[in-house]
């Protein structure tokens, strides 16, 4: 966490994510946010919140895990997809070109966030970009705009006035899965291994 | 430690078409290897399995393509993306040149050796087995940088699929030739010496197979959690009949056991049942690896 935010180059932005989970309430309007904003189909999300119970009465709690592109450093998406159509903008935001996609599903398999889905209407990969157009335009992410107790904070890491530099320069954040190397972007306060742990069934596609 | 109440998973990214593509990349690379015993290493007692061989691996590299252009959402589109928007370091760009490659060199060497041409066919059938290696192995590869699964990421991954291939292969090249000596011969006698070798070859092959899936899953029950919990899945969770039962005991374990007692060895009906057999479970292990091997949630 030392150098959270090298990039390519020191001149442009570098965004980040900084996800403040003792404000989140679990209310899901991030989620309503981005399908809004996306025009994300039925039965998929781009961004989604991962809700746990834990515990036992009366020592019981909801723990949540709003989840969306982590826009790594080093995206394994980017390098395995064949005909780069995963690619990396400067400032960081992890795009995919619906141009050159073939909706081979290699870097689903290879995402261990899970955060890539084949659109159902396209055939191509989609996923969080971070809201690119927005950004551009000067604008927050949809559901950085939505989050009524402001858990999202959405801004540039190479800017150390900006509040998500300072948050992660001295909170103690986390990322998820930061031994795969891929150097996440999105950065959590007080996130709950309740919500990371791997479930040891699956329901198989020949199952009704 | 949690319930969970709301969740989003995409798992089923690489299903069956895939499991069926690299079966038939396995069968065809299998039976390219035994066409080149004879001819490339002069192993004169498998020259009548040459030709079925090669005609064999041509035909069946030109099915595998159609499963992965069916499993690609775009499949037109990707005909000629993967050549022009090549990612030097993603091994499916590889994989592109290979399917190409392959079965061109396969068709020039089985047209030499139709034609008799000796030295041609010795030089093609040597191009051929790095290149048939390399075909089925990049398949592994695929799997194995694939990295966020704990039961591909391993480097034994190229290695199984390697000698899956060549197990399923053999099975099948028993079959072709049985049937090929009792009904397309005069003699209509089966060459026993061959079936034989050909046999006593699929056994050891299988021997180092079961091996490399015991070290395989004796490395993932130690591994971190997700390589336990992914190999708890295929030995006791719900994969565990497709995995243990259909793969392993029918597929590798019985027809090894056939293949090594003389007395059903010698025996053409045992023969047929273990090739059966063995097929059924490597096209089980094609499921197993690609469909298990990413069914499990990751978070």
């Amino acid at each position: 966490m030392s150098n959270p935010h090298k990039t390519k180059n020191k001149d442009l932005p570098r965004w980040g994510m900084v996800i403040d989970l003792n404000r989140c309430v679990g209310c899901h309007t991030c989620e309503i946010a981005c399908k809004n904003e996306n025009d994300v189909p039925l039965g998929i999300w781009r961004s989604w919140v991962k809700e746990i119970e834990k515990g036992k009465y009366p020592n019981v709690v909801r723990a949540f895990r709003p989840t969306l592109c982590n826009h790594c450093e080093n995206p394994i998406c980017v390098k395995v997809c064949p005909v780069s159509a995963a690619w990396q903008r400067e400032d960081g935001i992890v795009m995919v070109n619906p141009h050159l996609c073939v909706g081979c599903r290699y870097c689903m398999s290879a995402c261990p966030y899970e955060v890539r889905y084949i659109h159902p209407q396209k055939g191509m990969i989609d996923k969080c970009d971070f809201c690119s157009a927005r950004v551009d335009a000067g604008l927050q992410p949809s559901c950085v705009e939505a989050c009524p107790t402001s858990a999202r904070i959405f801004g540039d890491l190479n800017d150390s006035k900006s509040e998500v530099a300072r948050l992660v320069a001295t909170k103690p954040v986390s990322t998820l899965k930061p031994e795969m190397g891929t150097e996440p972007r999105v950065y959590y306060i007080g996130l709950d291994v309740a919500t990371l742990e791997i479930r040891r069934e699956a329901k198989l596609v020949w199952e009704k | 430690m949690g319930k969970v109440v709301f969740d989003v998973h995409y798992q089923t990214t690489l299903a069956f078409l895939i499991s069926y593509y690299f079966y038939f990349t396995g069968l065809s690379a299998g039976s390219f290897m035994i066409s080149t015993l004879s001819y490339g290493f002069g192993l004169e007692k498998f020259k009548p399995a040459s030709k079925m061989g090669v005609v064999a691996a041509v035909l069946l590299l030109l099915i595998a393509p159609q499963c992965l252009l069916m499993q690609v959402a775009w499949p037109v589109k990707s005909l000629w993306h993967n050549f022009l928007f090549l990612n030097p370091i993603s091994a499916i760009s590889y994989g592109s040149f290979l399917l190409i490659l392959y079965p061109l060199n396969s068709i020039i060497y089985g047209v030499f050796m139709f034609k008799e041409n000796k030295k041609w066919t010795k030089l093609f059938g040597l191009i051929g087995i790095p290149l048939a290696l390399a075909v089925h192995g990049y398949t592994g590869w695929i799997l194995a940088l694939g990295v966020a699964r704990d039961y591909w990421n391993t480097g034994l991954m190229p290695i199984v699929f390697l000698f899956s291939a060549m197990v399923s292969g053999i099975s099948m090249m028993i079959l072709f030739i049985m049937i090929r000596d009792r009904f397309f011969t005069k003699e209509k006698v089966i060459n026993d010496d061959l079936i034989r070798s050909l046999a006593k070859i699929l056994g050891w092959l299988l021997v180092v197979d079961l091996f490399l899936v015991f070290c395989d899953y004796s490395i993932l029950l130690y591994s971190k959690l997700e390589g336990q919990e992914v190999a708890h899945f295929m030995l006791f969770g719900k994969m565990s009949f497709w995995f243990v039962i259909v793969e392993n005991l029918v597929g590798k374990v019985i027809p090894m056991i056939i293949v090594f007692i003389p007395g059903l060895r010698r025996s053409y009906f045992w023969l047929i049942v273990a090739s059966l057999m063995n097929m059924v479970g490597i096209l089980a292990m094609r499921i197993v690896t690609v469909y298990g091997g990413q069914a499990l949630p990751l978070m």
